[in-house]
């Protein structure tokens, strides 16, 4: 079965003072229908940037520079940016981090449902109010024919990340990418909008791509992990695989302060001495080897980069072996 | 006393800032232009009198409405006297205005604003209100008011505007405050039990130098063509002395056989607002970028 | 929004009376005695003692000013020294010509420099973005009597199109919009300048707001997410400007009066300050004044018919 999102040694750069720089580098992953792919990373891994450089959202001056990124087997960053235009929101949605500033401030948010419909489908105002009313109801917003008249700055963030939903999920996308879609909400309010994207992923038979710190949410949620450091995925497998075995440096000190798999909601990654590189100033050979425990110039870890190795269950480290020495 | 390696690294720190903050400032085209024009206009204001090929005062009504020649490179007005003299000379009142209102409406302004922003309660909203209303009257039609009403010597031109003007700086400066005020310092020298004053003092107002520096350059333009209006409307200062705007009006008569009188006048003022203007974004951009929404109203 | 609208009238009300107190004070700090200015040195004591009595220079200050905010609320600001005319009439005459000026320059204004803005920030660095910003700072740079001069010259002598007087007294719609719109076009140039700049950093900021990265990735067309999503929460800061920039340009407008010759306020009030007419100027400031904060109530009201957080407050 073909994978509904792929993504193939993407990387993308900023003009920098010496040359490009580049904010992620050979990014491959992949997420099938019906299943969720959790990336996990340290803030400034790359995370945000894989996926909006993926769906041509990157700000100026920043760009793709290599890789692919295909949607049920299309390359979207070989599409024109009209073509583009309209699989975003349509075929692949996408929930940002910080609701309180997702929405717009001066629109009712049913005339914001209303745009995202009408700019892919030839529907009349009406019925385009209609619509977004019973997405209202389908995210669980209370009395959504009245609600939809409302502007942002009467929603709470809770409900506003629902709308962002609302939106994403409006006309039926495929493949759903959620960035940290719950950081910025309270602990009780994080459980529902989680709940609620799983039922709808159940529901639609959405792909979807949950961009997380909290290692629980993985265990619960997802189907496989990824993991990225510097700008790379240095692990990947399946949420049992990883938790129970993990085979980089970087993702055994994520877990070290966690005692067992079944890990408690809420916990989240385990802060690690010292801190990731800037990505115009990223060692050679591997970009983790000034933190890790295992780093050895015999291995390489100071001359060669790492390459993601293994059937399934992936690392990127040369002593993927000797690691459990550590432990 | 030995030196640290600390000592050296910060001194060697604090170097590389000022290399840094310097290329900020000399790869800006637009300072850079602003820097260089404003230098040399003062030059030319300073050294008129050695700079200009003749008095700008001096009559030679046998040559009056002379096209530009070698004697006159500019040509004559309807007085025969020396157009590019006279020009040159002109710049001292522009600057003189400039400079002057600048200073005054802007320590008025800084000290009503910063009180204002500082003080909060009833005395802000109280001097809001004033500088609210005040804000409704045109500014030039008050500058115009005020000179008719002391005169038009250059003083009095300048204390006009000056008023006239200050309610703007004023208003500018209360946002400058008010962006200031919620910073963690200022709690901090309340807490060691500093009196209002001196905290107005040593941390308000230095803080807020950056904008009012950009502010001083956009009311000097402000204040220069405000006095080019008032003479060109006759309200100015007087002739035989020159100013930019008094020969643009003296060149009105002539504008259809003589149109480079009007024009060059006209052409040095916009080059003095151009040049202040561009040094007022120049240092917007480079002072601090946070500082384009304070300072981005009114001006 | 009934709420809003009755707070935007109480304001009104509010500012009207501090701006009569405003110019009573300023008229009042102005050194030197009214009554002897507006007679001259050679007056009569008796003539003086007269004239005070009239303008109620004899009561005590507070006094005064209770008179003149009474006077005022029934729209009698004095008479003309010079015609013996109520001066509020007197004004009022010159009105309509100033007030046709003052709309078709904003409107001028704002129909250029708002798009203006907004193409500069969609392509911004382009040579579109760099030509438009030097226009706009000529457009600040440039007094705008001299622009009337050069607009003159240019349109009226050498290409005929427009004419030199900025007014005519032959009858006919046609025939006086012919004669305003170069003055229009003179006067709007300077405030379309300063739009056209704001208009343009507020777009650039907004362009980078989440909920403009959250419509691009729903798919939303590029051109709805400018002159659409972007552009109503970019007209906020510009609104707030448009209230100073008209009273700026009612001080420019004296001057573009003077220029192309036309009746209206400027020349009356400018006749009036040269003629000593106390009274007159005064009277004429205070339309002016009044005339601002007349629009600055009704962008109040805009302003809140386009940010629905203002009307909640
Ligand atoms: N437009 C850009 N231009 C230059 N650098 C950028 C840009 N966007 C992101 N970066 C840099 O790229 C790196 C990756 O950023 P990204 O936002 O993808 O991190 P993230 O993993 O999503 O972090 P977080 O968990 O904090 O959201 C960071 O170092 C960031 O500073
Ligand atoms: S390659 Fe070397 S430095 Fe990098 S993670 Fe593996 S052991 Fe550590
Ligand atoms: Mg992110």
């Amino acid at each position: 079965m073909t994978a509904a999102f792929e993504l193939r040694g993407l990387t993308a750069a900023v003009p920098g003072e010496k040359g490009a720089v580049r904010l992620v580098e050979e990014v491959s992953l992949h997420v099938r229908a019906g299943e969720t792919l959790a990336v996990v990373g340290e803030s400034g891994s790359g995370k945000t940037v894989t996926f909006t450089s993926a769906l041509g959202l990157l700000p100026k001056p920043g760009r793709v520079i290599a890789g692919e990124a295909l949607l049920e087997g299309e390359d979207l960053l070989k599409l024109s940016p009209e073509a583009l235009r309209r699989r975003r929101g349509a075929r692949i949605g996408m929930v940002f981090q910080d609701p309180l500033t997702g929405l717009n401030p001066v629109f009712r948010v049913g005339e914001q449902i209303a745009e995202v419909l009408r700019a892919h489908l030839p529907i009349s105002r009406r019925e385009a109010r209609e619509r977004a009313v019973a997405l209202l109801a389908r995210v669980q917003i209370p009395d959504p024919a009245r609600r939809v008249d409302d502007y942002p700055h009467q929603f709470s963030g809770g409900m506003r990340q629902r709308v962002l939903i609302a939106m994403a999920i409006a006309l039926g996308p495929r493949v759903l990418i959620a960035d940290e879609p719950t950081t910025a909400l309270d602990v009780t309010v994080q459980a529902q909008v989680l709940d609620l994207l799983g039922d709808l992923r159940d529901a639609e038979g959405m792909a979807m791509v949950l961009i997380t710190h909290d290692l629980g949410v993985v265990a619960r949620q997802a189907d496989r992990v990824a993991v990225m450091y510097a700008g790379r995925v240095v692990e990947t497998g399946t949420v049992a695989e990883v938790f129970a075995a993990p085979r980089h440096p970087y993702t055994i000190s994520l877990f070290r302060s966690i005692p067992d798999v079944e890990a408690p909601a809420g916990t989240t990654l385990a802060p690690i001495a010292g801190s990731p590189p800037d990505p115009a100033r990223r060692p050679v050979g591997c970009a983790f080897a000034p933190r890790c425990f295992a780093v050895s110039d015999a291995a390489g870890c100071r001359s060669a980069r790492p390459l993601l190795i293994g059937a399934g269950h992936e690392a990127a480290c040369h002593r993927q072996g000797a690691a459990e020495l550590a432990a | 006393m030995s030196v640290t390696v600390e000592q050296i690294d910060a001194a060697a720190e604090a170097a590389a800032r000022r290399r840094a903050a310097i290329r900020r400032y000399t790869r800006h085209p637009g300072f850079m232009i602003g820097a260089v024009g404003i230098v040399l206009l003062v030059l030319v204001a300073l050294f008129a009198p050695w700079l200009a090929p003749h008095s700008p005062t001096r009559t030679d009504l046998m040559n009056s409405l002379a096209q530009p020649s070698a004697t006159y490179p500019l040509g004559t007005d309807q007085f025969g006297r020396c157009v590019l003299s006279r020009l040159i000379h002109g710049a001292q009142v522009s600057l003189q205005v400039g400079f002057f209102v600048v200073l005054i409406s802007l320590s008025a302004g800084t000290i009503i604003g910063a009180v204002a922003g500082y003080a909060g309660g009833w005395i802000e909203r109280a001097l809001v209100a004033v500088i609210d209303i005040l804000l409704a009257f045109p500014s030039f039609l008050l500058a115009l008011a005020l000179v008719a009403a002391r005169g038009n010597t250059l003083d009095s031109i300048i204390l006009a505007v000056a008023i006239a003007y200050t309610p703007r700086v004023a208003a500018v400066m209360r946002s400058v405050v008010l962006t200031i005020r919620p910073r963690p310092f200022i709690e901090a020298s309340r807490a060691i039990g500093l009196t209002p004053w001196k905290i107005v003092l040593r941390h308000v107002i230095p803080n807020a130098l950056p904008p009012v520096i950009v502010v001083a350059t956009v009311s000097a333009a402000t204040a220069i063509l405000a006095e080019a209006g008032l003479s060109f409307l006759g309200l100015g200062v007087q002739p035989p002395t020159p100013t930019w705007g008094n020969v643009i009006s003296e060149g009105q008569t002539a504008i259809t056989t003589n149109p480079l009188i009007s024009l060059s006048a006209g052409l040095c003022i916009a080059f003095t607002v151009v040049v202040l203007n561009l040094l007022g974004d120049g240092l917007r951009d480079t002072l601090d970028p946070q500082m384009r929404r304070s300072t981005g109203k009114l001006l | 929004m009934v709420a809003y609208i009755a707070r935007c009238a109480a304001q009104l009300l509010v500012a009207l009376v501090g701006i009569v107190t405003v110019a009573f004070f300023l008229m009042r700090a102005i050194p030197g005695d009214p009554a002897l200015y507006m007679l001259g040195d050679f007056a009569t004591a008796e003539a003086l003692a007269t004239l005070r009595a009239r303008l109620g220079l004899d009561l005590p200050v507070w006094q005064q000013y209770f008179v003149f905010l009474a006077r005022a609320a029934q729209g009698d600001l004095g008479v003309s020294v010079v015609t013996g005319e109520p001066a509020l009439a007197e004004i009022w005459a010159a009105v309509p010509p100033s007030a046709a000026l003052a709309v078709a320059g904003m409107t001028v204004a704002v129909v250029a420099g708002v798009p203006l803005g907004i193409i500069a920030a969609v392509r911004q660095g382009s040579a579109v973005d760099v030509g438009v910003m030097l226009i706009a700072l000529g457009g600040i740079s440039f007094p705008v009597f001299w622009v009337g001069l050069v607009a003159i010259l240019t349109f009226s002598h050498a290409l005929g199109i427009f004419p030199a007087l900025g007014a005519t007294s032959e009858p006919g719609l046609l025939k006086g919009l012919h004669h305003l719109a170069l003055p229009a076009l003179v006067l709007g140039l300077s405030v379309a300048a300063y739009i056209a700049r704001l208009t343009r950093s507020a777009m650039l900021e907004v362009l980078g707001q989440d909920h403009i990265r959250v419509a691009r990735a729903m798919g939303v067309p590029e051109r709805r997410i400018v002159w659409k999503l972007a552009l109503r929460n970019a007209l906020i800061p510009v609104l707030a400007v448009i209230g100073v920039t008209f009273a700026w340009s009612l001080g420019n407008a004296i001057l573009v009066e003077a220029v192309f010759s036309r009746p209206g306020l400027g020349s009356t009030i400018l006749k009036a300050i040269l003629a000593r007419d106390y009274q007159l100027v005064q009277a004429g400031v205070l339309v002016l004044a009044a005339a601002v904060v007349v629009l600055n109530t009704g962008l109040d009201l805009l302003y809140g018919a386009i940010d629905p957080r203002l009307r909640q407050r």
